[in-house]
């Protein structure tokens, strides 16, 4: 058999699954995106009617963009808290060894738990009338403390965020982790050496060389914050409560899709699930490439 | 389920030939595709195992989104197969959050049902568009002797046929805690102002007076307190006839009085309401620490299990200062209905399922098994408490408008009110604004006059 036979038969089926299941709906979402639908019957080419439809109709010309921007905070919010916690227990679990793998298995566990489930018990938790959050900050004397975390405008997306970042935190740490394990010990300590300070030689050396695993952590991370769902659904509900502040574009393609449903539900929901793919896939091919060239000036 | 199974997805081994080895890799090809496929499909049709069950006996199916009713549904249908001795019908529910789909696919398989449960007015439209029901005009007598406000949510919006037997409706109002407002001194109000002395003494009393949520599952219910509080204030029926003449608009200010009327109570809503939760005010109410549950009676069951000695009671809310209404109002509205299957191989029995479940004796075993409202004509609910809400649609129901003429169209009218009303309880719009909103999101695509 020809060496491109055995090489066709080995990559058929991983080709088939993906073809299935990930090409064909891409293909059918877009292909949806352009017709008027009834129910579920295809009634006649829309054109670009749909896309029309979420820039042009209210409410969903405003809500599309509030998705948006606080998609943005979502992934702005989670960089800064999630992944830079994320590589201070890195190089910590680096430089003093001790408990690594217990630490490493305990701030990963919550990974197991589905992020619906998480967001549930932390609006539990966070429950103003019943919840054990502020009965203890009462408790200790810090009423003023105790506020409707889940229920304020200002509160409840910070505070989405940091439960992500609590279930997530690991991700990052075990990326940094690998990634620091891989640059070798000497270029450390010339620095010091040289006269570095710790953090001169973070800075300077450590930092640098971490460039690729910055790179793919950002990426997975924009990848995972714009198609942000479940945790949010579970602690915001469908609408992005309290009043839409923690609205992102998952929700509103639910309420799209499912809730509000409607007999064009399909042409529209299509549209925004073709709009949310090609920004999410130009953002992070755009972001891959310049990750790339930064990692080439590193050579 | 149906597996598909081609020679090429299951042979193995060397094969000397490029041509055939190429057929053999496409057909092998479909038939993964086509087990992939069978996989997504819903299970096998109960039409087929009726055919297969032998005889001329035939199994229908009949879709649900009440899992929690199969019970009561089997109790229900083994009357009618009492009386059908040739039809044997399969209960079948799905989760009720994807039931419109699954629902919407199974219509347009071999595999769907023969009966199905379905939502009523916005909610219906796309299968009726799909043409996926067939209409029951002059098929089901009965319906002739149906509430005409109910019927309209079994009715497709262009063609005005009938594609459902209503089976419930829902009516709106609220229910009070006799044990606290005994030791309160407090009586169901007759007037506005007596309501809100009560609220006040109640409050005072360290009791929640309004068990009402706003959080993120309770968006939905912000609607329906509106109507609680407001249909009369906005002026009920009258209004409504009015806006669907286009003779009025949502920002008429009556209607913003009513609006107006929901901020003017948060003062007796739970603390924070805007992350309350329903199970939150549930527990409050079911454990005595709220005296009133402004909601629907679909309400009441779930109430009842969470503290079956709670005494309870029915009042309509007394109609607001200013009100063109002036006598209390019960609003309501059309649960859903049950329907036939274009696509059914069974059409006649399935006809005679609807058919039974215009009668009396479908009403009653429903409302006594399920503690629901049927919307068959003549039938009174066991319960009490159901009764007087029954009786008080009877004498006073109007339409919950919002729900049941404007959801017709994207956005919703009730998805932008309830939106708008949650931002004002956040402090963030006022009620002038939220009926701008809401007449600005249906003004895209409502037509008056029809």
């Amino acid at each position: 058999m020809p060496r491109w036979r055995v090489l066709a038969v080995f990559l058929l089926p991983a080709f088939l699954l993906y073809s299935v299941f990930i090409v064909y709906p891409l293909v059918t979402a877009l292909d949806y995106s352009f017709f008027e639908w009834r129910g579920i019957r295809q009634t006649g080419f829309a054109g670009l009617a749909n896309y029309r439809d979420l820039f042009g109709v209210y409410p969903y010309d405003q809500q599309l963009w509030r998705a948006l921007a606080h998609n943005a905070l979502f992934f702005a919010g989670t960089m800064l808290i999630q992944n830079t916690v994320g590589l201070l227990f890195a190089l910590l679990l680096f430089r003093y060894g001790r408990g690594k793998r217990f630490l490493q298995a305990a701030f990963t566990t919550p990974y197991l738990v589905d992020p619906l489930v998480v967001g549930y018990l932390w609006s539990l938790l966070l429950n103003p009338t019943f919840g054990p959050v502020n009965s203890l900050l009462e408790a200790a004397g810090l009423d003023s403390w105790a506020l409707p975390w889940l229920g304020d405008t200002r509160t409840a997306l910070p505070v989405v965020i940091l439960v992500n970042a609590w279930q997530w935190v690991g991700f990052p740490m075990l990326l940094f982790s690998a990634a620091l394990a891989g640059i070798p010990a000497e270029y450390h300590e010339a620095a010091r050496v040289d006269g570095a300070s710790a953090w001169q030689a973070f800075r300077r050396v450590t930092l640098p060389l971490l460039t690729p695993a910055i790179g793919v952590v950002s990426v997975l991370t924009f990848i995972g914050n714009f198609n942000a769902f479940g945790l949010v659904y579970a602690m915001a509900g469908s609408t992005g409560s309290p009043a839409g502040s923690t609205d992102v574009l998952g929700l509103l393609f639910y309420r799209v899709a499912f809730v509000e449903g409607g007999v064009n539900a399909i042409g529209r929901s299509s549209a925004l699930a073709v709009l949310m793919f090609v920004f999410i896939f130009g953002v992070s091919l755009l972001a891959s490439s310049y990750f790339r060239r930064r990692e080439r000036r590193l050579l | 389920m149906v597996f598909t199974y081609t020679h090429g997805a299951r042979r193995t081994g060397y094969e000397p030939k490029g041509s055939l080895v190429k057929r053999r890799w496409i057909a092998g090809a479909i038939g993964v595709l086509a087990v992939a496929l069978a996989a997504c499909a819903p299970g096998g049709g109960a039409s087929e195992q009726g055919d297969k069950a032998g005889g001329d006996k035939v199994t229908l199916s009949l879709w649900s989104w009440r899992v929690e009713d199969v019970k009561a549904y089997e109790k229900i249908l083994a009357t009618f197969e009492k009386s059908h001795p040739k039809i044997h019908v399969e209960f079948k529910p799905f989760q009720a959050t994807e039931y419109p789909n699954i629902l919407a696919t199974g219509l347009s398989g071999t595999a769907g049902p023969d009966v199905a449960q379905l939502k009523s007015y916005g909610g219906l439209q796309p299968l009726v568009e799909a043409g996926q029901l067939v209409p029951l005009d002059g098929k089901v007598e009965a319906l002739s002797g149906f509430d005409a406000k109910l019927l309209e949510g079994a009715k497709g919006h262009k063609d005005g046929k009938i594609y459902g037997v209503p089976f419930a409706y829902q009516t709106l109002q609220v229910l009070y805690n006799k044990k606290l407002f005994g030791d309160n001194g407090i009586q169901p109000p007759a007037t506005w102002d007596d309501m809100i002395a009560a609220a006040g003494k109640l409050k005072a009393a360290g009791i929640t007076p309004f068990a009402v949520a706003a959080g993120p599952d309770a968006t939905w219910t912000l609607p329906i307190v509106h109507e609680i509080f407001g249909n009369a204030r906005y002026g009920s029926t009258k209004f409504r006839d009015a806006l669907l003449r286009g003779e009025k608009k949502f920002t008429d200010p009556d209607f913003t009085a009513s609006i107006k009327l929901i901020k003017d109570l948060e003062p007796y809503f739970p603390k924070d309401v805007v992350a309350v939760k329903i199970p939150d005010v549930q527990a409050l109410f079911a454990t005595g620490k709220a005296a009133m549950y402004p909601t629907g009676s679909f309400d009441l069951a779930p109430v009842l299990a969470a503290n079956p000695s709670l005494d309870l009671g029915v009042f309509q809310v007394p109609p607001p200062p200013g009100s063109p209404v002036t006598t209390p109002v019960t609003p309501g509205w059309a649960d859903g209905s049950f329907g036939v299957n274009a696509k059914s191989a069974h059409q006649a029995e399935a006809l005679e399922l609807v058919k039974w479940m215009a009668t009396p004796e479908f009403g009653q075993l429903y409302a006594s098994e399920l503690k629901q409202l049927s919307a068959v004509p003549g039938v009174t609910p066991p319960d009490p408490l159901l009764a007087e809400m029954a009786k008080n649609y009877a004498a006073n129901g109007a339409p919950y408008t919002l729900l049941v003429d404007f959801r017709y169209g994207q956005p919703n009218g009730d998805a932008v009110f309830r939106d708008e009303v949650q931002k004002m309880l956040a402090g963030q719009t006022d009620p002038k604004a939220v009926a701008e909103s809401v007449q600005k999101g249906v003004g895209q695509w409502f037509k008056p006059g029809n």
